[in-house]
């Protein structure tokens, strides 16, 4: 496109854009294989990045779900505590001899209806997502602690705690279920009107209400989305660790919105895509895991993690004040 | 005594220029964004103590100009020389440093400070390191009252008006011992009142020996305020006049080459059936409104800010809830309760706000035209990528907008393309009723014409329009039937130019 001289001098965003910081991004994560292929003996070992890929394929999940709310400007602080909450459901549904794909049906459920009851307070009782996401994250975990009694639900099922550890074509099924979870994603976000919606809605609610979209519908998506991604994880939790733990799953909402914002999704909401959050999750996952390897003390994790995002998101403001 | 002159004192030392003689002079001034010249080489003086107004379409280089003088952006060739010598005026705090300063149309202050905080910030009193609030509040409140404000400096800034918020600004600049004052589209936002007010400050801020630069599209108060004007069409001075050697005609000829009967393009057509009609309908900041509109006709709603309007057409559109009354839709009686069900009727609002309601700006000016049609795009779950981009490229072309491509994000567009982006997306959606609520405020004048133009076509077309508008010449001349409005009640109503424009003042004022 032939670019014609205009009396103001207007960016244009060039298409490759978004493409090229995937890219960057990608390029960081292999870098990172790499380097810790050369430092250390045993991450190229098929055992570490079975565990890597197991490991990052949870947070990847939740970074998803968790950018269609940031997107529409809003944020989900309580996807850990339903991670946790998920597991104990499942867990409690076994013992009590419900049947494994009932069980898991009900968990999901439960996820969405965690999710409608988020948008329900911010669209209804006004409430910031920030209080009402904040308020579900102590909550779910103190009614699991109750239910469980304080203790762990161990699960006795075979066909759902050896899931986690299967294989298939030599890769974690865990791996594989980022792939469910992310095509349909990549779908309704990037090729659907709906995703286009959770845009217009981030980015000015009264213009996309006055241009006939419902605003609380697709607010009520963007909740349900992110709780039912959780509630999903909360399963392969469980499958993972065989057992239900109200307090399992510490910290991830961190890690969810961490991997977003590293993926280039900004927290003023209207900028995002479903790529970036994914690699940032493996990012996230690499680096927790490498320190492992290299023996890093893992207090020294958690500051490389918040380095981390300083760094990223600085290269990203600078990325977007250059394109102005 | 603490007269604004004292305060003003306070900070400069006195005039070293003589009223009359140059105080800024720009030679050859040029600002080039790689190979657009958003300025070409402009000479331009400016004379102490004089009111210097510049008028030009939008892109036409105004905003350029302003970041160059208050140390926005650098300059890419040519000279500035402030009061005889050479300046770089590379940084906002060299301008500032120099008394140079803007009031912007939109308000940069402190929305949750008080009035005092927001006129003293980055400058406050302190004793031993703490703020001295209530010296600051009084001298605040001295320089308020001197002014002819009638405004509580401990007040909140958020609690006043966006007019008062403007005086606040421009009472903050006038403190700052500024000797050289831009104001760029001041009155935008304003009641005629508060225009007024403002236009007292100004008159007085000269005859204290301040250099005014006056930015508007409005023609008269350009004639009103100024006494040179000096004019400016893509990026070229085109000229400097004095006020009382040149009229409206030749300064709009000379921003666009076209004259002013062919800005106010009304055609009468065959009026058709009713559209829509209204009985006592009555809702959130208004009362009891009956009208109707026919197919092929304007009908303009003009009145103060505030007087109701934008609440009925909001309420018609069914974002706010009614209280009482009825609509008939082509003669059916009809519950209009939410957006969608006005659109489906075949209503279109462009609203009062492109801002907050009207554009999602930081997203591709693509995304926003076919914001009301993704479910016509929409092949079953995903959109059709091919119709998307037509739909928006038709849009772009049929109006002009000025944009390389779909992509760029509305905010990067001026006050005129984006108002067309707003109208770009009603047309991709198609209606009976389009109604326009403050269409061509920041609005240059080219565009303008443009716009009514295009009020032409869709009458043409059998539609009917409702036009709001605080801009009389507008309403005035546009009008098939204009209705006035006053405290959120209709208060009268007149046909094509049976009233004076004195008339309908009075009526919407209620004097």
């Amino acid at each position: 496109m032939s670019v014609e001289t205009t009396t103001e001098s207007a960016p244009v965003p060039k298409k490759g854009m978004n493409i090229l910081f995937g890219l960057i991004l990608l390029g960081l994560l292999l870098l990172l294989w790499l380097l810790l292929g050369i430092f250390t003996n045993s991450f190229w070992t098929p055992n570490n990045i079975s565990n890597l890929l197991r490991q990052g394929a949870m947070t990847a999940i939740l970074a998803v779900g968790q950018t269609f709310v940031i997107i529409t400007a809003g944020i989900d602080l309580s996807v850990g505590a339903v991670v946790g909450f998920a597991s104990v459901t499942v867990a409690w549904l076994l013992a009590a001899g419900v049947p494994l794909w009932p069980a898991m049906a009900i968990t999901l459920l439960i996820g969405v209806l965690i999710g409608a009851f988020h948008a329900f307070g911010i669209v209804r009782m006004g409430l910031p997502a920030f209080i009402i996401t904040l308020a579900t994250l102590t909550s779910l975990r103190g009614i699991g602690l109750l239910i469980t009694n304080g203790s762990t639900i161990s699960i006795s099922n075979d066909a759902f705690t050896n899931f986690s550890r299967a294989d298939f074509l030599g890769v974690p099924s865990l791996f594989w279920m980022v792939l469910v979870v992310a095509i349909p994603a990549y779908i309704f976000l990037h090729l659907s009107r709906w995703g286009r919606y959770l845009f217009a809605v981030g980015s000015n609610s009264e213009a996309a209400r006055l241009s006939g979209v419902n605003v609380n519908r697709t607010i009520y998506l963007a909740y349900i989305l992110s709780s039912t991604c959780a509630a999903f994880v909360g399963l392969l939790l469980a499958s993972r660790i065989g057992i239900g733990n109200a307090t399992q799953a510490e910290g991830w909402e961190l890690q969810a919105i961490a991997s977003s914002v590293i993926g280039g999704t900004s927290l003023f909401g209207a900028v995002g895509s479903v790529h970036g959050p994914l690699i940032g999750a493996f990012i996230l996952a690499t680096i927790n895991n490498g320190a492992n390897l290299l023996n890093v003390n893992s207090f020294w994790q958690r500051i490389i993690t918040g380095a981390l995002i300083i760094v990223i998101v600085y290269v990203d403001q600078l990325r977007r004040r250059g394109a102005r | 005594m603490t007269g604004l002159h004292d305060i003003t004192q306070l900070h400069a030392e006195g005039h070293p220029v003589a009223k009359g003689q140059p105080i800024l002079e720009l030679r050859g001034l040029q600002k080039k964004y790689g190979a657009v010249e958003a300025l070409k080489p402009a000479n331009i003086t400016f004379l102490s103590g004089e009111i210097h107004a510049i008028v030009g379409e939008n892109g036409a280089g105004k905003s350029t100009l302003i970041k160059l003088l208050t140390g926005v952006i650098r300059r890419t060739s040519g000279e500035v020389f402030w009061c005889g010598q050479p300046v770089q005026l590379a940084t906002p705090t060299e301008a500032i440093a120099r008394g140079i300063n803007a009031v912007h149309q939109e308000v940069v202050l402190c929305r949750h400070l008080t009035v005092a905080a927001n006129m003293f910030l980055g400058d406050e009193m302190q004793s031993r390191g703490l703020m001295r609030k209530r010296a600051m509040t009084e001298a605040a409140q001295a320089v308020l009252n001197d002014l002819g404000f009638n405004l509580p400096a401990a007040a909140m800034l958020s609690d006043l008006t966006i007019g008062q918020q403007q005086l606040v600004a421009t009472a903050r600049a006038a403190m700052r011992g500024t000797q050289f004052l831009i104001f760029d589209e001041p009155t935008a936002y304003l009641t005629r009142q508060e225009s007024a007010q403002l236009f007292r400050l100004i008159r007085r801020l000269q005859d204290e020996g301040v250099t005014i630069v006056y930015i508007s599209h409005r023609m008269e108060e350009v004639f009103e305020l100024a006494d040179r004007v000096s004019v400016l069409r893509d990026g070229t001075h085109v000229g400097t006049r004095l006020i009382g050697e040149t009229n409206d005609a030749e300064l709009i000829s000379m921003m666009i080459n076209r004259t002013i009967e062919q800005i106010y393009h009304k055609e009468h057509l065959p009026i058709g059936e009713t559209i829509v009609e209204t009985r006592g309908l009555s809702g959130p900041g208004f009362e009891n409104v009956s009208l109707s509109v026919k197919a092929g006709e304007i009908v303009g709603l003009y009145g103060l800010i505030g007087a109701g309007r934008s609440e009925f057409a909001l309420g018609l559109y069914g974002r706010q809830p009614l209280s009482a009354g009825e609509v008939f839709w082509q003669g059916n009686r009809v519950t209009i309760d939410n957006e969608r069900k006005a659109m489906d009727l075949g209503i279109a609002l462009a609203p009062e706000s492109r801002r907050d309601q009207g554009l999602c700006l930081n997203l591709p000016i693509g995304l926003n035209i076919n914001l009301p049609v993704f479910d016509r795009l929409s092949n079953g779950l995903t959109i059709n990528r091919r119709r998307e981009i037509e739909n928006a490229d038709r849009q772009i072309s049929d109006l002009k907008i000025k944009t390389p491509s779909r992509r760029v994000l509305a905010s990067a567009m001026s006050g005129g393309n984006q108002q067309k982006i707003v109208i770009g997306k009603w047309l991709s959606h198609g209606a009976k009723l389009f109604i326009f609520d403050e269409p061509t405020v920041g609005v240059d004048v080219g565009t303008k014409a443009e716009i009514y133009r295009l009020f032409a076509r869709l009458l043409e077309g059998g539609a009917g329009i409702i036009l709001i508008s605080s801009y009389l010449p507008e309403v005035y001349e546009l009008s098939d039937r204009l209705h006035v409005f006053r405290q959120g009640k209709l208060v009268a109503s007149h046909t094509y130019r049976s009233a004076s424009h004195e008339e309908v003042l009075t009526q919407a004022i209620g004097v």
